[in-house]
């Protein structure tokens, strides 16, 4: 490839036309991987995935024969029957596709799991670009300073290269699985957002709201936004108001409110044990939509349209619940006899909740209907350790333990929600220096 | 060997396990007596459990349970739920200290589920989970109750043959757990 490039009469073109083939074979494989990964998206596909990855970084960090190998060449006819940019053109594409020559690391059969792993077309895009400009570089700076034996004659280069290459693919993976979280406040809890304006609880100081960047504190605590609305309480005392100029909408007394959730049209909220909701504009208890009997407890309530979601947590099981404030029609949006399931949050058909499992802690987004394909936004380790399954001084044999591999734990709690458009929020409870937890507010891109 | 069989048998059996032991004494002399000790619980993966039949799923690890076959925690028998937390009576997760953990506001975390081991192995594996039998040994110098899961299941947790063992009315060991008593021994 280098001697066609050098061959070529204007060898800016030559390597250009090479470069943009190489570019947009790749983007066509990748894309299309990534938007695959995003339709059939699941846990296996990210741990063949990951083991993929892993097995291609141990292949070229131990310099192995990188297997398999495609033994289809480029056409050669073409640099002779077609003029030399379209041919390095085609040349491009077909390589850019991966399908043909070989390839001097393992890494690059991990690059098309990584791809479909992720489920991200953008992402996708950034991956094909770089496996583009890996292939076309080397060819082309030797087409300019040298000639295509000078890697031949240096294996230890190759080598070099490999274990680079696998430094940087176990750099991706590991920050594949750790996904970003952002700080967004802290301490901040209970978050709430509509467009650009998100809302929430500093503890033991009152609510806040930051409108695209400028930050205010509101008059009263555990505030929520929704719709045209900001509401938020003092004490029994709740006042719905108007978002942009807080000017109050509605004001009542509400005994023993604990949590509001508002939307355009409805205003709802928790009390120890009861979920309301009524009409935003009127005063009242409203209708109960559910009630429970201690330890049982209700969650946070969130607001999609006219649906109302909760959590209820008892020693039996755990349930995402919405009520539907037009009709009292009541569906039961996810159920669990074995994990716990908290703080739900809609928006446009979709729901984000916390699922806390024996091994992990997830912040988990998917279609609010019932039997709907959940993925994972976030994850934490789990909230207890386990013991080795078999006593000391006895034998393994018959042990039993919940996790394998052993996972790591955590005293962090995922806690309450927020979902925005692009945007899921998720509080971190940490403990604090007395029993109560301190919480952290954290954003993680839905995509 | 027969002498194995007849030993492996017997040795579920409470008291019974003492006189056979006593008779094949007698009749096998030291041959006997070796194959009985073979077959003590160190074999295995806890004191008492002396065959083959795995743990069930335990939300620790080693499936201690309490007298309900709740799952408790086998290292200081403290209530766990489903998520292996340490919890209070009333199910709300507590710190080292046995205090319940506080939100930012000052409410207790809330509970999650807790379901008998038994019944979980049930849900788990696609049968109904039930408590037929029980045998019992003497472990860290108290009685252990040893426990069989049940079910009328063919396969056993190990993926193999279920056996009969405490399980009545065409019911298959499905897995084993254990009860730590207070009756010293």
């Amino acid at each position: 490839m280098v001697g066609t490039v050098r061959a070529a009469r204007h060898r800016g073109r030559a390597g250009a036309a090479f470069a943009a083939g190489l570019a947009l074979g790749a983007a066509a494989v990748f894309v299309a991987l990534g938007a695959i990964g995003a339709a059939v998206s699941g846990r296996w596909l990210v741990i063949a995935a990951v083991a993929i990855g892993a097995a291609a970084v141990a292949s070229d960090a131990l310099g192995l024969r990188v297997r398999p190998q495609i033994h289809y060449q480029v056409p050669e006819p073409w640099r002779r029957e077609l003029p030399v940019p379209r041919a390095l053109f085609l040349y491009g594409l077909l390589l850019g596709t991966g399908l043909t020559t070989y390839v001097p690391a393992t890494a690059a059969w991990a690059l098309p799991a990584l791809s479909l792993a992720l489920g991200d077309v953008r992402a996708s895009l950034a991956i094909a670009l770089g496996f583009a400009a890996g292939r076309a570089l080397p060819v082309l700076l030797l087409a300019v300073h040298g000639d295509e034996t000078v890697l031949a004659e240096r294996p230890r280069g190759l080598r070099l290269l490999r274990v680079l290459v696998a430094a940087s693919l176990l750099v991706a993976l590991f920050a594949g699985t750790v996904r970003a979280a952002e700080t967004v406040a802290f301490p901040a809890n209970d978050p709430s957002v509509v467009g650009t304006d998100l809302a929430w609880q500093r503890p033991g100081v009152g609510g806040f709201i930051d409108r695209a960047g400028t930050l205010a504190q509101l008059p009263g605590n555990d505030p929520a936004v929704g719709g045209t609305f900001v509401a938020w309480h003092v004490g029994p005392a709740v006042t719905v108001a108007d978002r942009t100029t807080l000017a109050p909408v509605v004001q009542d007394t509400i005994p023993g409110v604990q949590k509001l959730a508002v939307s355009r049209s409805w205003l709802a909220y928790r009390t120890p044990t009861e979920i309301h909701v009524r009409p935003v504009g009127t005063t009242g208890p409203g209708d109960v939509l559910a009630k429970v009997k201690q330890p049982s407890t209700l969650g946070r309530p969130a607001i999609g349209v006219d649906l109302v979601a909760f959590d209820r947590s008892s020693q039996g099981s755990s349930w995402i619940t919405a009520v539907n404030a037009s009709s009292g029609r009541r569906l039961v949006l996810r159920f669990s006899g074995d994990d716990q399931l908290l703080n739900p949050s809609l928006l446009d058909g979709q729901l984000l909740y916390v699922r806390s499992t024996r091994c992990a802690q997830q912040l988990v987004l998917g279609p609010a209907r019932v039997g709907g394909r959940d993925r994972v936004l976030y994850q934490l380790g789990p909230l207890a350790g386990q013991d080795k399954g078999h006593e000391p001084g006895h034998t393994e044999q018959g042990e039993r333990v919940p996790c394998r591999p052993k996972p790591r734990i955590t005293a962090k709690v995922l806690w309450t929600t927020a979902l925005s458009p692009t945007t899921a929020y998720v509080t971190v409870l940490r403990p604090g220096s007395g029993r109560r937890m301190v919480p952290t507010l954290v954003s993680v891109p839905r995509k | 060997m027969l002498s194995e069989r007849v030993a492996e048998a017997s040795s579920r059996r409470g008291f019974l396990a003492r006189t056979g032991r006593a008779l094949l004494a007698v009749a096998g002399g030291g041959f006997v007596l070796e194959a009985m000790r073979a077959q003590k619980a160190e074999a295995y993966h806890f004191c008492g459990h002396i065959y083959t039949t795995g743990s069930c799923p335990h939300p620790v690890g080693l499936p201690r349970v309490d007298a309900l076959g709740f799952p408790l925690r086998a290292a200081d028998g403290h209530a766990v739920d489903d998520l292996g937390r340490p919890i209070d009576k009333l199910g709300r997760p507590v710190d080292a200290h046995g205090d319940v953990l506080l939100d930012p506001d000052g409410n207790p975390l809330p509970a999650a589920p807790r379901t008998r081991v038994c019944q979980k192995a049930g849900s788990e594996f696609g049968f109904h989970g039930q408590i037929d039998g029980a045998w019992y040994r003497c472990c860290g110098g108290h009685v252990r109750k040893l426990i069989d899961c049940c079910g009328y299941t063919r396969k056993r947790i190990n993926g193999d043959a279920a056996l009969t063992g405490y399980c009545y009315s065409g019911r298959h060991v499905f897995c084993v757990m254990y009860y730590d008593t207070k009756i010293p021994c």
